[in-house]
């Protein structure tokens, strides 16, 4: 059964699987996205989504399967 | 198809809808890095809140996210009085309704844990981001340890007095 929110541990509960993964996490960029408005790191996150999802229409385009290789970079990653 | 986070967030806000958003994208509002393909809100059951979710969702045309084609699923009040989760896909991308948060959370609970942030012109209420880790905690899903390292770290790079423009 899940703790009733109340009853929680606390948000810097000292985890040693956490702390194991933490040592992974690029601070670089959480550095860079404090910088910022919670507006622009949402802009900045929709912009990053759509330019994934042009990299997967040409990856489509890409496959061999598909027979249709065309190598060049979508307009919205240039 | 890609989510339409800003499409989403403005149907919630214009909407009046009483919500509070939670998981990915309420990290990447606090300055998460992760990515995340669909928004997350946890919204109140009262009848008025729930018309409103009902009439304003309703032009996206929501349906049950991985469910066959061509099941009977109508986005109506009945529909949403007797659901309490709906994992939905629409026209502007991939939205989660919660009407409780693991953690024994609901909307009237979660209330004394967020803020507003405006976005997009509009105001709208986010976890904080201690109750965000807390929340993740909670939910148990060894997918989310990751993402409590890194709110974690996030949250220690605030506490050593990093700018954040959060608040």
């Amino acid at each position: 059964m899940t703790p009733h929110l109340e009853e929680l541990p606390p948000a810097d509960l000292d985890d040693p699987v956490v702390e194991a993964y933490k040592k992974d996490v690029d601070r670089s960029l959480l550095r860079e996205n404090l910088k910022l408005t919670p507006e622009e790191r949402l802009l900045k996150h929709q912009a990053f989504v759509r330019s994934l999802e042009g990299l997967r229409r040409q990856g489509a385009r890409c496959d061999p399967a598909s027979g249709s290789h065309r190598g060049s970079v979508p307009a919205d990653l240039t | 198809m890609t989510t339409d986070f800003n499409r989403l967030i403005r149907v919630l806000a214009d909407g009046g809808i009483e919500c509070v958003l939670v998981g990915g994208v309420a990290a990447i509002a606090h300055g998460a890095a992760r990515t995340t393909f669909d928004v997350d809100i946890v919204y109140s059951r009262n009848p008025g809140n729930l018309h409103r979710l009902v009439a304003s969702l309703g032009p996206l045309e929501p349906y049950l996210r991985g469910a066959p084609p061509g099941l009977p699923f109508r986005w109506d009040i009945q529909t949403i009085r007797s659901g309490l989760n709906f994992t939905l896909t629409t026209a502007a991308g991939e939205i989660d309704l919660l009407g409780e948060v693991a953690g024994g959370g609901t909307y009237e609970q979660l209330l004394p844990h967020t803020q507003e942030i405006q976005v997009l012109g509009v105001v709208l209420r986010v976890v904080t981001l201690e109750k965000l880790i807390q929340l993740k905690r909670a939910a148990g899903r060894p997918k989310d340890l990751e993402a409590i390292a890194e709110l974690q770290a996030l949250l220690e790079e605030r506490r050593k007095g990093r700018v954040d423009r959060s608040t």
